[in-house]
């Protein structure tokens, strides 16, 4: 049997996640972990956003001129070079079928780039042996528009369903899970089946979920794609304070309000390739 | 996976598949089914086999050859056929059976209702010598030797009986194989389509396992538990009918053929019991295999 984490995907900043509600939020997102050189953390440049540059450590996401071209002859990716720092929040914009999903799936390993190299925190993922996406993907945490949520298992028991089939010990289940609906605001709601959950409570339960192994990278495909627009709002705030959790969040999204109204990094694809890169940048460029 | 406390993996394996095994209900008895008819047949080409070539093994171990004298011959020409058989290599003891024993051994190997002398005016057995050698394969060369001898009409020994009983073994054993082998085919489609069932029912919990970090051998693990339990479900089904027609066969051949040396029934079942458990579950847990295959690929 394998370990249950390798030391190689198991990130500088896996602890964080615990301490992170006693931070001061937006003052210390620009740190940069395991830094080989020593440089103490970029205080002057706490109070702004996280500039990618900054971060020395290995990228949480690192995309080389990744290009996808599917068996049917679709090309979804057109060299895609970005680099996401740890604890970054970053938007992925673009029109439907312009290559988001498929951006998002190289990164926990569901597809693999036709030429170009993925790198989660450091390590070149599109290399990775099959035996080990499972353990990237403990990793990783991923929330989709359907949710994808077990219909006949309580919002509690879709939570704990994750850990359990990875094997984690009994002892301290019942306690992480209890945990996770608690940051996602569902404590009361967790003997509630998802049929009797409203949607954006269903996406609360997947996004515990995804957090319940404590990932130190957050993917939500499209979260809010189902959502009426008070409800997105409510979604990607949780997903914001996630962030401030010493979490990287990488959203893909075709809603303008959000982005605009949020205006953190943002990486628009066109067509496959990638046409803007900007800090607290706007949906549609100035 | 240290951290893993394999009982209570087992135990969510087990009950997952056997949970699956019963939702299925009428798929898993078709596979089931087919699975009976195919152990059946793998079963009983076993039997026979076995059986053949335990009759084959009983008459090759025995060491005798008879060598059968001319009608009418004279006492001094016997004794002088029996000094002969004395002096060859190999034998170790020389018997005279005259025409009047053979009659009554005959009569006492069929059972004793039927009246020779009222049927027959004349006995029709030839005397004979039983010749015991030390070794089975000294009896061919003692054989043709005696045959040579003045006043010997014959003289035979199992082999040639042998020889034929071993070929037959093994087209039975061929042809067990070839139908078994056909047949282990269609089970393990019917099986993989049953189970396929279940992986289909089961998509999004597949799809979760998997995003979530799950190893394939986790998700595995209940479906390979379900073809097993379809396997060893129609592994026991085949050993009953099997058995049980065995059982029958032997009760029945014991008392019209009661020379016959057959094998015990107990015996047979022993060793048909874990070979078609085996066959079954081999069949049931690759049938799984092919039924996850292609939503594990990652």
């Amino acid at each position: 049997m394998e370990p249950d984490r390798p030391d190689d995907l198991t990130p500088a900043v896996t602890t964080r996640a615990e301490d992170g509600a006693a931070r001061a939020p937006r003052t210390v997102v620009v740190s940069a972990p395991a830094d080989p050189g020593g440089t103490p953390p970029h205080e002057g440049a706490a109070a702004s956003e996280p500039d990618p540059a900054a971060a020395l450590g290995p990228a949480a996401v690192e995309f080389e001129h990744v290009t996808k071209i599917y068996p049917n002859g679709v090309t979804a990716l057109r060299d895609v070079s970005f680099r996401i720092a740890p604890e970054e929040f970053v938007f992925i914009v673009g029109p439907t079928a312009t290559g988001k999903s498929t951006l998002m799936k190289m990164i926990y390993r569901e597809e693999s780039p036709t030429s170009g190299r993925v790198l989660v925190n450091g390590r070149d993922i599109t290399r990775l042996p099959a035996r080990q996406v499972a353990f990237l993907r403990r990793r990783v945490g991923v929330v989709f528009q359907d949710f994808k949520l077990l219909p006949r298992k309580t919002a509690r028991e879709n939570v704990a369903f994750a850990l359990e089939v990875t094997g984690a010990p009994s002892r301290d289940l019942a306690r992480r899970v209890a945990e996770v609906l608690e940051v996602v605001g569902l404590a009361a709601r967790a003997d509630a089946l998802p049929g009797q959950m409203s949607a954006g409570e269903q996406q609360r339960v997947s996004i515990a979920r995804a957090l319940v192994h404590r990932p130190p990278l957050l993917l939500a495909d499209e979260p809010t794609g189902n959502l009426d627009p008070d409800t997105s709002w409510e979604i990607v705030q949780l997903l914001s304070q996630i962030n401030l959790r010493a979490t990287t969040v990488v959203v893909t999204t075709h809603d303008k309000m959000i982005v605009d109204i949020l205006r953190r990094r943002v990486i628009a694809l066109d067509t496959g390739a990638v046409v803007r890169d900007q800090r607290r940048g706007l949906y549609g460029g100035r | 996976m240290s951290s893993i406390q394999p009982s209570r993996g087992a135990r969510y394996f087990l009950s997952e598949g056997l949970q699956a095994f019963r939702r299925n209900g009428l798929m898993s008895l078709a596979a089931v089914t087919v699975t009976i008819v195919t152990l059946v047949a793998l079963g009983a080409a076993l039997v026979v086999a076995g059986a053949l070539d335990y009759i084959a093994h009983r008459l090759e171990s025995q060491v005798q050859t008879v060598v059968y004298l001319k009608d009418g011959l004279a006492d001094t020409a016997v004794a002088a056929v029996r000094a002969r058989l004395e002096s060859l290599p190999g034998v170790t003891a020389v018997a005279y059976v005259s025409k009047g024993e053979a009659l009554d051994r005959l009569r006492r190997s069929i059972g004793g209702g039927v009246q020779f002398r009222d049927l027959l005016a004349r006995n029709p057995l030839p005397a004979s010598f039983v010749v015991d050698a030390d070794r089975p394969d000294r009896l061919e060369v003692i054989a043709a030797a005696a045959q040579r001898l003045p006043g010997v009409e014959m003289a035979s020994y199992g082999g040639g009986a042998v020889g034929h009983l071993f070929a037959l073994t093994r087209v039975v054993r061929l042809f067990g194989a070839a139908v078994g082998g056909a047949l282990a085919l269609v089970a393990l489609v019917i099986i993989a389509s049953t189970i396929r069932l279940t992986v289909f029912a089961r998509r999004t919990e597949i799809e979760v396992m998997r995003l979530v970090g799950a190893t394939a051998w986790f998700i595995r693990w209940p479906f390979v538990i379900e073809g097993a339990v379809t396997g060893a479900c129609g592994a026991v089904g085949a050993f009953v009918a099997v058995a049980g027609l065995y059982a029958l066969v032997v009760q029945s051949a014991r008392s019209s053929l009661p020379f016959l040396p057959l094998p015990g029934p107990e015996q047979v079942a022993l060793g048909l019991l874990w070979k078609l458990l085996v066959w079954g579950v081999v069949i049931g847990v690759v049938g799984s295999l092919l039924a996850v295959r292609r939503h594990l690929r990652v």
